[in-house]
């Protein structure tokens, strides 16, 4: 058999749901007295699923957590069966769990679970983002009053947006902290949270609606400081000081770059 | 022969789980190895601290996913990444595996056998000159655990491994646990495979070990270095003499350590081993 032929006997083999050979693969293969032909193969297919579905539940310890090891498995061999690895890297490999999971179960049962595989993926991505040139307020304490108005600011690299419908952060901590898990519940607004990296430290917090809108028009809408404060003219006297504590906050969490700094 | 392989001495696999130990502890290891992949990422925690402890180790990098063997063209983007890493690390060498880890279709994220024939054989060369074309130095390949053989070998695999080193000039990266794997399970004689491959092509050693299954052999890399392994491991010291040797854990991780007094147990053997053939010379 051709070398290139043997190997797709091979991958077929591996990613074939039973450890079954077919005779041709058999065949091409000797075994010896300490191990047959099945067992050095079957030793390969038990490895292939063993080392995938242990990235995956790495990835996706709350959804795991949630579902338990045998609705987890058979989710995640469903998802492998219909994306199996592309990248070099298993850091990738759970890349498209979310979106599977919208379309591989009902909607009332897919909805709460894609947003917990979101929100996990969110950490992973913000795991090793790039560094960006994180804006600090000891930065910000030495830029000049007349600068102010026209400062513009996005997100740095590593901050993952999510747009909750469900208690996913309260099913997620309690995985973290290993407590019971709470029934999944619709929330009655949706709830924005954001997670980044601080320096090495990967974090995450809910934002009220109001907090959210004025970070998202910063950072994405391109808001100059005065056009925040613009926005905030309903608070009267109070919105300069309003956007100035949300703006300390943002830089204290380490979650903005100057925008003339930000990578296209 | 010592100057010409550049030995390190004693090194150690760098896992995350010893992060911190080993910048708080700063312990006696002559160098560490790196997983390639776990640093072709953007930024965080694993780039932070491969350059804090580059500072002060010497590094080799080692990766899993080259696919050497593998029916695909090589992964340019990855190489390109590989190549970009090295100029971060300034690794002493550069090192994957003879193996195929990538179908055409697929990523199997294995270190799966090639048949040992003139075909493989051709056809690993060949890429091992692209890849030494991008990374601009030897490759070091090193021999994999397998759980196969191809009825069409036409090679033993350390004739392979010898004849590819001198088709391509690749280097060998000589792991003796995996050489005693592969013994047990396929029924050759160890010391054949190692007392064949040209001595001067081989660039390190590692050890670690493995799971027995009563007939069979798994390198699962989560166990001490057993004790046939450490009398192959002497036995290939006296015929190579010294040549930078790497102790690897992927799992049970034990406390640093732990593994600090295994790399010292491979440090007392390695001495044992060269006295003697001081002696002789």
């Amino acid at each position: 058999m051709r070398l290139s032929d043997w190997q797709a006997q091979v991958q077929a083999y591996l990613l074939k749901p039973d450890a079954q050979p077919n005779p041709a693969l058999q065949a091409s293969l000797l075994g010896s007295a300490a191990l047959s032909a099945e067992q050095g193969l079957a030793i390969y297919h038990n490895a292939y699923r063993a080392r995938l579905l242990e990235a995956l539940r790495g990835d996706y310890p709350a959804v795991h957590g949630w579902l338990g090891d045998e609705e987890f498995d058979a989710l995640a061999l469903a998802y492998l069966a219909a994306h199996p690895s592309q990248h070099f890297s298993l850091r990738w490999l759970g890349a498209q769990l979310a979106d599977f999971i919208d379309g591989y179960l009902i909607p009332a049962q897919a909805a709460p679970l894609s947003e917990l595989a979101r929100l996990e993926w969110a950490f992973t991505l913000a795991f090793d983002a790039p560094e960006g040139q994180p804006l600090s307020l000891a930065q910000m304490a030495e830029l000049p009053a007349e600068d102010w108005p026209s400062l513009q600011v996005r997100l740095l690299p590593s901050v993952q947006w999510l747009a909750c419908r469900h208690n996913s952060l309260a099913i997620w901590r309690a995985g973290k902290e290993q407590d019971d898990f709470p029934g999944s519940q619709a929330l009655v607004e949706v709830e924005t949270c954001v997670v980044w990296r601080d320096q090495l430290i990967t974090r995450y917090r809910s934002l009220a609606a109001d907090e959210a809108a004025a970070l998202q028009g910063m950072t994405a809408q391109g808001w100059n400081f005065a056009e925040l404060c613009g926005e905030l003219a309903h608070l009267g006297e109070q919105a300069p000081a309003q956007a100035v504590s949300w703006l300390h906050q943002w830089l204290a969490d380490g979650l903005l770059q100057r925008a003339d700094q930000a990578q296209p | 022969m010592n100057a010409q392989r550049g030995n390190l001495g004693f090194g150690l696999g760098l896992r995350s789980t010893y992060y911190q130990a080993i910048l708080e502890q700063q312990p006696a290891i002559d160098w560490f190895e790196i997983v390639s992949e776990n640093y072709l990422v953007a930024g965080g925690k694993a780039l932070y601290f491969l350059d804090a402890i580059g500072e002060q180790y010497p590094l080799v990098m080692h990766g899993v996913s080259l696919s050497i063997g593998g029916p695909h063209e090589l992964d340019r983007d990855y190489l390109r990444q590989l190549k970009h890493l090295a100029a971060r690390v300034q690794p002493a060498w550069i090192s994957d595996h003879l193996c195929w880890s990538r179908g055409n279709a697929h990523q199997l994220h294995d270190l799966l056998p090639l048949p040992y024939t003139e075909e493989s054989l051709q056809h690993v060369a060949e890429r091992v000159r692209q890849v030494q074309d991008v990374i601009e130095r030897p490759l070091v390949l090193e021999n994999v655990s397998s759980y196969l053989r191809c009825a069409d070998d036409q090679f033993s695999e350390w004739q392979f491994l010898a004849a590819l080193s001198e088709l391509s000039g690749c280097e060998l990266l000589l792991d003796v646990n995996n050489v005693y794997v592969s013994a047990r399970n396929h029924g050759f004689d160890a010391w054949a495979f190692i007392s064949n491959l040209p001595k001067q092509r081989i660039r390190q050693l590692h050890l670690a070990g493995h799971s027995d299954y009563g007939s069979y052999l798994i390198d699962t890399h989560d166990q001490p270095v057993s004790d046939p392994v450490w009398q192959l491991y002497q036995r290939t010291l006296q015929h190579l003499g010294p040549v930078s040797t790497l102790l690897e854990r992927d799992d049970h991780f034990p406390d640093l350590d732990v593994l600090l007094d295994e790399l010292n147990t491979a440090r007392r053997f390695a001495v044992q081993a060269l006295q003697g053939t001081a002696q002789c010379a």
